[in-house]
């Protein structure tokens, strides 16, 4: 892990960060925290994919070891439904 | 997510909101592929994927994880992971479906055009999926067909040779990744014995592209660049061909506008509601 500093500069029509992405608000706070460099992303490709507990929006109890195996998961871990 | 339903791939989605929240966020975007509830960031925290740059007394953001994507095969193993440093920008629904299924073929439909020279490498160029938009990656797909008998270098060619490549044309409506390239098949050759990476048949490489959300709002975008690669048969290589390509591709202002009903940038009703109980819960923690 090298850097896990956010960076932009701002530019004529916006943040620019250090991949050359421009958008329109500044990284750097709060749910705009970005990591420069290299971050921690979990396990690694090849790895087993671990188990993981919760409760479904329903409410249901949900153990992923009752769901994977018989197809595909694509499996997206995001910031949020609410903002 | 029809075509994930039809290509027989599953789909999870969890974040550290309340189950409350993902059935209203589920009911307003129609939502059909598996919501799962974190609130705590147990899960997230087990992934060591937390985003640490938020503080623990930053309510109500502290708990997010780094957002990023596993695609996991059927014996349960991890195949693919799709994570990046701006949290506006993911992968695009080509790159999972394509990544779950496993698939080493094109499937946007681009045919290299046959031409009229023999023994000529034919390459196409074409977008996987249906347009640009910013924050989503996609990929550009350049296509080759090498004539029976022949080949291309792969990269790293040997010295003085050229491998195939791609380059765009600076553009700063684009941000691209590193190019995507398929593996190389051993070729030795008979008199010399040097061994060497190529590409022969049909293959594929793929530039990921995200459309900048700067860009302008133009609907479509004229892409440019140029392929270049180096033919040979077993006894004598062509000198290196570049061949110049011009692409429109259509671009579309946001991934809710990709959506087609327009309602996807709308917040569901009870959205503030939740915020609120977000911030007070953590906060009383």
């Amino acid at each position: 892990m090298t850097n896990l500093e956010t960076r932009a500069t701002e530019v004529e029509n916006g943040w620019q960060d250090h991949d050359g992405f421009v958008g329109p608000f500044r990284p750097g706070n709060g749910p705009r925290s970005d990591p420069a460099g290299e971050f921690p992303t979990g396990p690694a490709v090849g790895d087993r994919f671990p188990n993981v507990v919760s409760n479904t929006a329903d409410g249901v109890a949900f153990n992923s070891q009752d769901h994977l195996g018989p197809r595909p998961v694509v499996f997206i871990f995001f910031r949020s439904a609410v903002w | 997510m029809k075509a994930f339903d039809d290509a027989g791939v599953d789909v999870y989605a969890l974040s550290y909101d309340e189950p409350d929240a993902l059935r209203d966020f589920r009911s307003a975007h129609k939502i059909t592929y598996n919501l799962l509830s974190d609130p705590d960031s147990e899960v997230i925290r087990s992934f060591g994927i937390l985003n640490t740059l938020i503080d623990q007394n930053d309510h109500p953001w502290y708990g997010i994880p780094y957002p990023g994507t596993y695609v996991i095969d059927t014996q349960g193993n991890i195949t693919h992971k799709f994570f990046e440093n701006n949290l506006a920008v993911r992968a695009g629904p080509e790159q999972l479906l394509r990544a779950a299924l496993g698939q080493t073929s094109n499937e946007t439909g681009a045919k290299a055009v046959p031409k009229d020279i023999p023994n000529a490498v034919q390459m196409k160029v074409a977008l996987a999926g249906g347009a640009l938009t910013p924050t989503v990656t996609k990929d550009l797909v350049i296509s080759f067909v090498v004539p029976s008998g022949r080949h291309v270098y792969a990269q790293p060619a040997p010295e003085g040779s050229v491998a195939v490549d791609v380059v765009l044309d600076e553009d700063a409506r684009l941000v691209q990744r590193p190019l995507v390239r398929p593996l190389a098949t051993d070729h030795t050759l008979l008199g010399t014995g040097e061994s060497f990476g190529v590409h022969d048949g049909e293959f594929e490489l793929r530039l990921p592209l995200t459309l900048n959300s700067a860009a302008g709002k133009e609907p479509s975008l004229v892409v440019t660049g140029e392929a270049r690669w180096q033919s040979c048969d077993d006894d004598v290589c062509d000198i290196p061909t570049t061949e110049r390509f011009s692409i429109e591709l259509a671009t579309t202002r946001s991934p809710a506008s990709a959506i087609g009903n327009q309602k996807g940038a709308a917040l569901e009703p009870n959205a503030m509601a939740h915020f609120q109980r977000m911030k007070a819960r953590r906060t009383k923690t």
